[in-house]
C-alpha cells in the first residue's frame, strides 16, 4: 500500500514545473504561479465577486466567482441568471482546478519528433504565428485557401461560431465544422418539420412528460436548467402534479427521478414510440383536428402521378401492435397500453427523445418516431407543448467584400460533404472528414485548425482518425491542454481558460427563452496565453490582397460589444435582475411598457457585466407555417424532405432511376426497410454482430460529460460518486445477467467486441436492463495530463465504426459484445 | 439561542452530486489517492447514498445526500476523550482538529458514519493558505473531520449582522451545499425561529428522521412522500 | 543488569529541558524589518491615523500592512526628511519593488481572527493588542501581546465574550 502511495505521489509531482508537494491536501492538485502566491501571502484578504458564464459544458450557467485579493477561490451559481437561477452542477465547482491546473499549456508549443510522440518545444508567440501565417498566405497565393479546414469542438452556443465562420469566409474556405453539431442533432426535426431548430418544451404547464432515452437531468443541453424545472414541479404538492415517465435501458439520473422507469432493449426506442402510437390511434386518443389541418401523410394518400402511398396510420396499425413491439423492445404489452393511455388522457402531455435513443444507427428514425407522438397529440405552440424561442437581437457584423481568391475558395465543395452517399443530412460527420482526408478527395487538406474539444477521444474509429491527422501537413490546435487529438498537432496555441476570457453565450438550445450570458475574465491570464478569437482577428486581417478587413475591431471584446449594441437598440427584454419574473415582464409588455430602459449603451453594457446576462421571456407567438417549413407547409409524417433527398442521390447515381439504383443507394445507407416505410417514422433494425449476446451501452455521468473533465482531480474522484467508483470505470449489469456469467459485485469483467476488449469492475444492480452492459464514458485517456492519463477505460475504443445512417452522429449504443469474468 | 438545522426535500433532490462538489471546494477537503479512495478512504463530508427497492422491472431508487446530522444528542461527543468534538450552544456539533488525537472513537460511535479520517499528511507551503478557501484550514494527518454546517460562514454572517445592528434572518446563513443546490432541495435555518422555512418543514407530515429510535435527535430532516 | 533509573533519567531530563529552552527562545528572536519605520514621526508629525495605512483594520479580517503603492502617495522623488530609512524606501519605490515586511503578529490558519469584529463591533483600541505604537520610533521587534490562545481566552473571559471553539476554529 505504502509503495503505491509513493508512486502516486511521484506522479502528482510530475516534471513540468508543477509544485511537487507530496501531499494529500487540496493544494497538491494545483499549480499556482509565483505572482499569485505573492498576492495570497501579502494581500489584505479583500473579498469581491464577479459574474461570468461557466463553459465546462454547453449548458451556459451563470456563475459568481469569489475572489480574495483578486484570486478566485470559490464558485457559486448566479442567483439572478435565468438559466440556472443560482443552481450549479458538480462540474462547475471544479473550474478552479482548470484554472490552476499543472498540465496547462503555458506557451505555444511545436511538435518535435514523431506525431503523437509527446515531444514538444516551446516557441514564442511571434514564431508560432509566423509559421501559421506563412503557410496560410502561401496557400492563398496558390489559390488553394479551401484546403484549410476548421474543426470547432468547443461545444459552446455563442458568438465564437460566427467569429470563426467569418474568418474562414474572408480567408476563402467553406470548411468550418462544429463537432458535435446542433444541426446534426436537429435532423429528425428537419425531416418532419423542415426546420433545423431544437425545440423547447413547456414542462411547467405539462401534466405528463414521457421521455425516450434523453437524460435531461444529466446530459442533454442544459442539465441545470432542467433540474430547476423538474424540482420546481416536484415542489408543488397539489394533486395536478406533473408525472414524469422515462424510458431508458439503464436507470440514469433522469430515470431514477422519474415517477416511473421503463427499461427497454437498447436501440428499439422508435419501435416503442410507434407501439404507443398504435394504442393512441386505436383508442382515438389523438388530436384529430390538428392531424387533419396541420399534418400530411397520416392517412394513405395518392400522389400527383396517381400512385397510392402508405400513410403513417396504416403503417403503425399494421406493424406496431403491442405484442410485436414487446418482441422488439422487451416492454410488456400491458405497459405499452398503460403508457399510451396515460399519455393520451393527461393533457397537456409532452414527448421528448435524445441521447440513448438517438446515438444509434437508427437514431434519426427513432427520433422521428418519438417526435411523431407530439404530432398525434397536437403538441405544437400551445401551453404544455413544444415551442421555439426567438433569435437574440444581436447586431450583425458589418458587411465586407471578398476578394477573388476568397470567392473562388468558398465556392468549392465543402469538405464535410460525403463523397459517397452516406449521411445525406449531415453537414458534417467526423467519419466523412476522416475518409475524405485519407482519400484526399475532393481535394487534399493542407491545414487543419482545431478549436478546443477532443474529437479523437470522443469518436469511434480512433485508428483511422490518427492516420488522417498524420496526413495533414499542418495541424494547429487552439487549446489549454494537450489531449489525445492535440498530440497529433504540429503547433498548439494555448488559449485562456474560460475564467480568463471574453465571450458571449446565447440561446442554449432547448432553454425556453432567448438569452445572452456574458463571459468575462475574472482574473488576468495567469500564463502567456492568448485568446483564440483575438488570434483569428490578427490572422484574418493580414493583407491577403483584399483591402476590406473582415474584422474592423481591435479585439474580440470590441466585437462582442458591437454585437450587443443590437440587443440594447432592440429595446426588448431586460438585463437579468433580482426578483424579475417572466410573468411580470409579460404583464408590463401587454400594457406597452418596457422594464429594460437604459440611458445609454454604456450603462447597458456595464450593467450587463455586473449582473451577468440579458433575457427576454416574452416570445413572439409563431404560426404553424413558421414552424413547419416542409414542402407541404405541414408536419409531414411522410417526410418529403427525406424522399426528395434520397431521390436526388438515386438520380445522381443512376441512369434510369431503376430499382437497382434504389437498392444500391439504400444498401449504402444501411437502410433495411423498403418502400414508403423508409420515409415514415419506423423502427430500423441495428446491424449487430452474430455471436455477441450483450448490448454495450454508454452513458455520461454529470461529473464528466464527454470526457473533458478528466483532467480535474475532483471530477475524477467524483466520477462514480453514486456507485462508489472513484477515478475508475465500471460496468453495470443486471443481477440476472451477472449470475448467468458467474459475475459478482466488484469482480473484474472483460468486455469483448469484434474490435477489442476492455476490463472494468462489475457493479451489479437491478437498475439496468438484462443483457446490457452499461459503461460510463469519460475515462480511459491516453493523454490529457497527469490526472486523466491511464485511469479507467474508454468504451468507444472497442465500438464498431457505426454512425447514424442519416445524420452521421457516431452510433455509440449500437455495438454488441461478449462478457466474461476476468481471472 | 438559535438551533441550526437542515431539511432535505428528497422529492426534489435529483442526486446530481452538486452538494458534494460545493462542499469539497468550500471546505478544502483533500482528494485521496485513487486506490486508497476505492478502499474506503475517500473523503466526503456529504455523500450520496443509493438504495434500490423492488424487483426488476419495477425498480425504485431511494437516494439521499448524507451530511453530518448534528444530533441534539450526539453519540460521538460522549466518547471523545479530549473534548475535540462537542455540541455548542447553537446545536452545531463541532470538530476541533487541533484538539483531535485521532483515536477515531467518534467515528465508531457515529451511527450515521459521517466522519472521515485523515490518513495522510497534507503538507503544503504556507503560501497556499489562500487556495482555495482561506476561511477554512486544511487538516493535518491523523485527525477526524466532518461536515461543520459551514460554521465559518456563520461567524461571517454574525459579523455582518452585528455591523448592521440587526438579528440573523432566515436565509442569511447558508452552507455551501444548500446555497448551490440546483434543485433547491436543501433548506437551512433556525429551528427556534418560528418564521423560518426549516421550522415549518420539519413539522411537515413528510418529515422523516434517520434512525430516530436511537434517540440521537438528528437535526438533518428528510422530506419524502415515500415511506 | 539492572538499569540505574537516575542515570537514565537525568540525561533525558536535561535534553528535554534544553529542548524546551530552545523552543522558547528560538521562536522569539527579534524581528528586524527591512526599513526601520518610525511610527511616532508618521503619527505626530505627518498626522496619520493607524487606519490611514492599515487600511482594512475596520473592514476586513486582516488590517493589512501597507507597501510602496501606499507609501508613494507621500514619498516621491524628493525625500521629505534626511532619514537614511526614507532613502531606502525611495529606492524600493524607484525599483517598483515591494518592501519585504516581516509579519510580527500572525495567527495559524486554523484560527479565524477578524480585525473588523474586534475593532468595530468589539470597540477595542489598536493599543489593546499592539501596545502604544504611536510612541515607537523604530518597528517593534516582538509582538506586544503574543497572539496565543491563552491571551485570547483571558480577554474573552474578562469581557464575557464567547469561548465557543467554533467561534474561532474551522
Amino acid at each position: 500500500m505504502e509503495i503505491k502511495r509513493r508512486e502516486f505521489l511521484k506522479l502528482l509531482g510530475g516534471a513540468s514545473g508543477a509544485i511537487a508537494l507530496g501531499s494529500f491536501g487540496c493544494n497538491q492538485f494545483i499549480d499556482v504561479p509565483d505572482k499569485i502566491i505573492e498576492i495570497a501571502k501579502n494581500g489584505a484578504g479583500i473579498e469581491s465577486w464577479k459574474n461570468t458564464i461557466c463553459a465546462l459544458c454547453p449548458g451556459g450557467c451563470g456563475i459568481k466567482v469569489r475572489l480574495i485579493d483578486g484570486i478566485p477561490v470559490y464558485i457559486k451559481g448566479n442567483p439572478i441568471y435565468p438559466v440556472n437561477q443560482g443552481g450549479m452542477c458538480p462540474l462547475g465547482h471544479s473550474a478552479l482546478e482548470l484554472l490552476f491546473n499543472p498540465d496547462r499549456v503555458k506557451s505555444p508549443l511545436k511538435k518535435i519528433g514523431l506525431p503523437g510522440g509527446g515531444k514538444w518545444e516551446s516557441l514564442n508567440w511571434d514564431e508560432a504565428l509566423n509559421i501559421i501565417s506563412k503557410k496560410i498566405i502561401e496557400l492563398r497565393n496558390e489559390g488553394r485557401p479551401h484546403q484549410v479546414v476548421f474543426l470547432d469542438g468547443s461545444n459552446q452556443h455563442g458568438l465564437m461560431k460566427d467569429h470563426i465562420e467569418r474568418f474562414m469566409k474572408a480567408y476563402g474556405s467553406p470548411n468550418y465544422f462544429q463537432f458535435p453539431s446542433i444541426k446534426n442533432d436537429a435532423v429528425p426535426y428537419h425531416l418532419l418539420q423542415g426546420n433545423s431548430k431544437i425545440p423547447s418544451y413547456d414542462f411547467l404547464n405539462a401534466k405528463y412528460v414521457l421521455s425516450f432515452g434523453i437524460n435531461y437531468l444529466e446530459e442533454s443541453y442544459s442539465p441545470v436548467y432542467y433540474t430547476k424545472l423538474y424540482s420546481y414541479l416536484r415542489g408543488s404538492t397539489g394533486e395536478g402534479r406533473t408525472r414524469f415517465v422515462h424510458i431508458d435501458s439503464r436507470m440514469s439520473l433522469t430515470s431514477a427521478n422519474a415517477d416511473r422507469w421503463i427499461p427497454i432493449t437498447p436501440g428499439t426506442y422508435g419501435a416503442l414510440a410507434l407501439g404507443i402510437a398504435f394504442v393512441l390511434i386505436k383508442e382515438k386518443l389523438i388530436d384529430a383536428n390538428f392531424i387533419k389541418s396541420h399534418t400530411s401523410g397520416y392517412e394513405d394518400w395518392v400522389d400527383k402521378n396517381g400512385i397510392m402511398h402508405l400513410g403513417y396510420k396504416n403503417n403503425v396499425l399494421a406493424n406496431y401492435y403491442p405484442e410485436r413491439v414487446f418482441q422488439i423492445t422487451g416492454v410488456q404489452s400491458e405497459t405499452i397500453l398503460e403508457l399510451a393511455r396515460e399519455l393520451g388522457n393527461n393533457h397537456p402531455s409532452l414527448v421528448l427523445g435524445g441521447d440513448g435513443s438517438s446515438n444509434n444507427t437508427n437514431g434519426t428514425f427513432s427520433q422521428m418516431a418519438v417526435h411523431s407522438l407530439n404530432a398525434l397529440l397536437g403538441n405544437f405552440e400551445k401551453d404544455g407543448g413544444i415551442f421555439y424561442v426567438d433569435e437574440t437581437p444581436l447586431k450583425n457584423l458589418p458587411h465586407f467584400e471578398l476578394d477573388d481568391i476568397a470567392k473562388q475558395g468558398i465556392e468549392q465543395n465543402p469538405f464535410g460533404n460525403s463523397l459517397d452517399m452516406a449521411f445525406p443530412f449531415a453537414d458534417f460527420s467526423i467519419q466523412t472528414l476522416i475518409q475524405n482526408i485519407l482519400a484526399e478527395k475532393p481535394y487534399p487538406i493542407s491545414v487543419l485548425f482545431i478549436y478546443k474539444g477532443n474529437p479523437l477521444f470522443q469518436t469511434l474509429n480512433h485508428h483511422e482518425f490518427i492516420e488522417a491527422l498524420k496526413k495533414i501537413p499542418l495541424v494547429v490546435s487552439f487549446d489549454s491542454f494537450i489531449n489525445e487529438t492535440n498530440e497529433y498537432a504540429n503547433i498548439i496555441l494555448p488559449d485562456h481558460t474560460f475564467l480568463e476570457q471574453w465571450n458571449i453565450i446565447s440561446n442554449v438550445p432547448s432553454v425556453g427563452f432567448s438569452h445572452i450570458g456574458i463571459q468575462q475574465p475574472v482574473i488576468e491570464p495567469i500564463y502567456d496565453t492568448r485568446s483564440s478569437a483575438d488570434i483569428l482577428i490578427e490572422l484574418g486581417n493580414k493583407a491577403y490582397g483584399n483591402n476590406t478587413k473582415p474584422f474592423p475591431f481591435e479585439d474580440y471584446v470590441s466585437e462582442i460589444k458591437y454585437r450587443v449594441e443590437g440587443v440594447y437598440n432592440s429595446g426588448e427584454g431586460a438585463i437579468v435582475t433580482e426578483g424579475l419574473k417572466g410573468s411580470w415582464l409579460e404583464f408590463l409588455n401587454q400594457r406597452g411598457w418596457h422594464i429594460g430602459t437604459y440611458d445609454s449603451f454604456d450603462e447597458f453594457w456595464n450593467l450587463l457585466l455586473e449582473r451577468g446576462g440579458w433575457w427576454n421571456p416574452i416570445r413572439k407567438k409563431k404560426g404553424f407555417s413558421e414552424i413547419f417549413n416542409t414542402p407541404t407547409r405541414k408536419f409531414e409524417f411522410y417526410s418529403q424532405v427525406l424522399k426528395n433527398r434520397i431521390d436526388d442521390i438515386v438520380k445522381k447515381k443512376g441512369i434510369d432511376n431503376s430499382t437497382h439504383d434504389i437498392e444500391f443507394v439504400l444498401g449504402r445507407l444501411n437502410i433495411k426497410t423498403r418502400g414508403d416505410v423508409i420515409f415514415l417514422p419506423h423502427h430500423e433494425p441495428i446491424p449487430y454482430d452474430d455471436g455477441m449476446p450483450i448490448y454495450l451501452t454508454t452513458f455520461q455521468p454529470i461529473t464528466n460529460r464527454d470526457g473533458h473533465a478528466s483532467n480535474l482531480p475532483l471530477m475524477q474522484e467524483m466520477f462514480g460518486f453514486l456507485t462508489r467508483h472513484y477515478w475508475t470505470s465500471w460496468v453495470e449489469l443486471n443481477p440476472e445477467t451477472a449470475s448467468a456469467y458467474g459475475i459478482s459485485d466488484d469482480d473484474w469483467v472483460w468486455i469483448e467486441s469484434v474490435n477489442g476488449s476492455i476490463k472494468a469492475k462489475a457493479k451489479i444492480h437491478p437498475g439496468v436492463m438484462p443483457s446490457v452492459a452499461a459503461v460510463p464514458f469519460g475515462l480511459g485517456h491516453t493523454s490529457y495530463g497527469r490526472y486523466a492519463k491511464d485511469y479507467g477505460v474508454n468504451p468507444n475504443s472497442i465500438m464498431k465504426n457505426l454512425y447514424d445512417t442519416i445524420n452521421g452522429i457516431p452510433a455509440t449504443q449500437s455495438t454488441k459484445v461478449k462478457i466474461s469474468k476476468a481471472k | 439561542m438559535s438551533k441550526w438545522a437542515m431539511v432535505i426535500d428528497l422529492d426534489k433532490c435529483t442526486g446530481c452530486g452538486d452538494c458534494i462538489a460545493a462542499c469539497k471546494i468550500e471546505n478544502n477537503i483533500a482528494i485521496v489517492d485513487p486506490e486508497e479512495a476505492n478502499s474506503g478512504r475517500v473523503m466526503f463530508w456529504i455523500e450520496m447514498v443509493s438504495v434500490y427497492e423492488g424487483e426488476f422491472p419495477n425498480i425504485k431508487i431511494k437516494r439521499f445526500p448524507k451530511p453530518c446530522f448534528h444530533c441534539e444528542n450526539p453519540p460521538c461527543t460522549k466518547v471523545c476523550p479530549v473534548h475535540a468534538t462537542y455540541k455548542n450552544d447553537e446545536g452545531l456539533v463541532g470538530q476541533i482538529y487541533h484538539r483531535c488525537i485521532g483515536c477515531r472513537y467518534c467515528m465508531v460511535a457515529c451511527p450515521y458514519t459521517v466522519k472521515v479520517f485523515n490518513w495522510y499528511e497534507p503538507e503544503w507551503p504556507v503560501e497556499f493558505r489562500k487556495c482555495f478557501n482561506p476561511d477554512v484550514s486544511v487538516r493535518t494527518k491523523g485527525v477526524v473531520e466532518k461536515c461543520s454546517f459551514c460554521a465559518h460562514r456563520l461567524i461571517k454572517v454574525k459579523e455582518e449582522v452585528d455591523l448592521e445592528g440587526r438579528d440573523i434572518q432566515d436565509g442569511d446563513y447558508m452552507p455551501a451545499c444548500a446555497e448551490s443546490c440546483p434543485a433547491d432541495a436543501i433548506y437551512f435555518g433556525d429551528l427556534e425561529n418560528k418564521e423560518s422555512k426549516v421550522y415549518n418543514l420539519a413539522k411537515s407530515s413528510r418529515a422523516k428522521r434517520e434512525m430516530e429510535n436511537l434517540g440521537t435527535e438528528p437535526k438533518v430532516v428528510y422530506l419524502s412522500k415515500r415511506e | 543488569m539492572k538499569l540505574n533509573v537516575v542515570n537514565v533519567l537525568i540525561p533525558i531530563i536535561a535534553i528535554v529541558f534544553i529542548f524546551a529552552l530552545w523552543v522558547l527562545f528560538a521562536g522569539q528572536s527579534p524581528i528586524i524589518q527591512p526599513i526601520s519605520y518610525n511610527h511616532k514621526v508618521h503619527i505626530e508629525e505627518a498626522g496619520l491615523e493607524c487606519i490611514d495605512c492599515h487600511k482594512y483594520a475596520e473592514s476586513m479580517t486582516r488590517a493589512s500592512i501597507p507597501n510602496i503603492d501606499l507609501c508613494e502617495d507621500c514619498h516621491g522623488d524628493e525625500p521629505i526628511s534626511k532619514s537614511p530609512e526614507e532613502k531606502k524606501l525611495i529606492e524600493f519605490i524607484e525599483q517598483k519593488q515591494n518592501i519585504p515586511w516581516k509579519q510580527i503578529y500572525s495567527v495559524p490558519d486554523h484560527v479565524y481572527f477578524s480585525h473588523r469584529r474586534h475593532v468595530v463591533i468589539g470597540e477595542l483600541n489598536c493599543s489593546n493588542c499592539h501596545g502604544n505604537v504611536s510612541e515607537l520610533t523604530a518597528p517593534a521587534q516582538y509582538p506586544f501581546l503574543i497572539p496565543s490562545m491563552g491571551n485570547c481566552i483571558d480577554c474573552h473571559k474578562q469581557l464575557k465574550i464567547t469561548n465557543d471553539c467554533l467561534a474561532c476554529h474551522f
